[in-house]
């Protein structure tokens, strides 16, 4: 998924007021950016309540930070860099004690029984898929192709370089392709 | 190349991560190559129905709910430092009325103290190693005089070696059937 569309003067004068103190302002640039960085974080941490926490670390170090953005053209980028940072952090902490559950599905109720249950199995296949990542390759394939950051982005967003990316995505894309087909095999 | 070496070229190519000449280069292989196509059809299946996963709506309670805790936090950190210090000091407050309003009353009836008796012989004092009773006298000769102490030529070692006489106290009460013995040791244990 894009991130939304930067550079915009309503972008700017909503920052630029968020900035200055107006704090509807700051909850409109929040709610710009919320889906990317609850989802984002729910696909690294494996569970929507964890995902809540990261999320609302990143917005407050997005308002405590906000002078530091501003001057900063790639907003997306450094939100990205951000997320990933912090889920990190909490992912550490929680390995520690907690192992990752199994989350409760984060997609709203749909009004068709037999899509709903298509939409939670496919909730299921992707975690039980990110889970068999390692941390590096789970934020690579989040941020490469679920989010669909360029290669160039995403190496930018974990400080790592380009080739590293292209390595470690290669082999999680075969990982995750492998596990899909035993999952559906066995389901047949 | 054979197919084992080609596996990270297929894998980058499904996700559109190659250059047009490296692309060129899997597409002539994936041609001849039936495991190859498998492998491609693969990732592009898993790539596809992940994405979609990743797509589904969510539910607008998650993103209100960080939104709502967000704001709080910000609307905390921003309120002036005296209004915070009022607020904490109204809850320290609270907390210690609380705490003195529920704290359990103790109310216990007079007890009378015991009066202790100072007599010596049958009323209670407190008697060294003997128990109540006539004290020890003198000894006399056979006019009836007090006979001088004759020096005991022990030891003063022999002394400190008997064992320390018990304090016992008598304590009388108001109830005339209640009489309390306190018997300590020297040490006062």
């Amino acid at each position: 998924m894009a991130a939304p569309v930067e550079g915009s003067d309503a972008h700017a004068r909503a920052i630029a007021a968020a900035r200055a103190g107006d704090l509807a302002a700051f909850e409109t640039v929040m709610r710009q950016y919320e889906r990317m960085v609850l989802l984002t974080a729910m696909r690294l941490l494996g569970n929507i309540e964890d995902a809540k926490d990261a999320s609302q670390e990143v917005f407050l170090r997005l308002y405590r930070n906000l002078d530091k953005v501003e001057a900063s053209s790639n907003f997306s980028g450094w939100l990205y860099r951000v997320t990933v940072n912090v889920c990190r952090d909490m992912g550490r902490k929680r390995t520690a004690s907690v192992p990752m559950e199994e989350a409760p599905d984060l997609a709203s109720g749909a009004d068709d029984p037999q899509q709903a249950a298509t939409g939670a199995e496919r909730q299921r296949v992707l975690r039980m898929s990110l889970r068999l990542l390692s941390e590096k390759e789970r934020a690579v394939v989040v941020l490469r192709d679920l989010e669909g950051l360029s290669t160039e982005e995403v190496a930018r967003a974990l400080g790592s370089s380009e080739a590293t990316v292209r390595s470690q995505i290669s082999k999680a894309r075969v990982k995750m392709r492998n596990f899909v087909e035993r999952y559906f095999r066995r389901r047949v | 190349m054979n197919c084992h070496d080609m596996e990270e070229r297929i894998s980058l190519y499904a996700g559109g991560d190659l250059r047009p000449e490296e692309a060129a280069g899997v597409e002539r292989h994936v041609a001849e190559c039936a495991g190859c196509q498998l492998l491609l059809s693969g990732l592009w299946e898993s790539l596809r129905l992940l994405r979609e996963a990743h797509c589904e709506p969510v539910d607008e309670a998650h993103f209100a709910a960080v939104r709502a805790r967000v704001m709080s936090r910000i609307e905390r950190g921003r309120s002036p430092w005296w209004r915070q210090v009022w607020v904490y000091a109204a809850a320290v407050a609270v907390v210690a009325l609380l705490v003195v309003a529920v704290r359990p009353v103790r109310k216990s009836a007079p007890v009378p103290l015991p009066r202790v008796a100072t007599s010596v012989g049958g009323a209670a004092a407190p008697v060294r190693g003997r128990p109540p009773g006539r004290p020890a006298l003198p000894p006399r000769n056979s006019a009836g005089k007090v006979r001088p102490a004759r020096r005991r030529s022990a030891p003063p070692a022999q002394k400190a070696e008997e064992p320390a006489q018990p304090l016992v106290v008598k304590l009388l009460t108001n109830d005339p059937d209640v009489v309390i013995y306190w018997i300590t040791d020297t040490k006062g244990e």
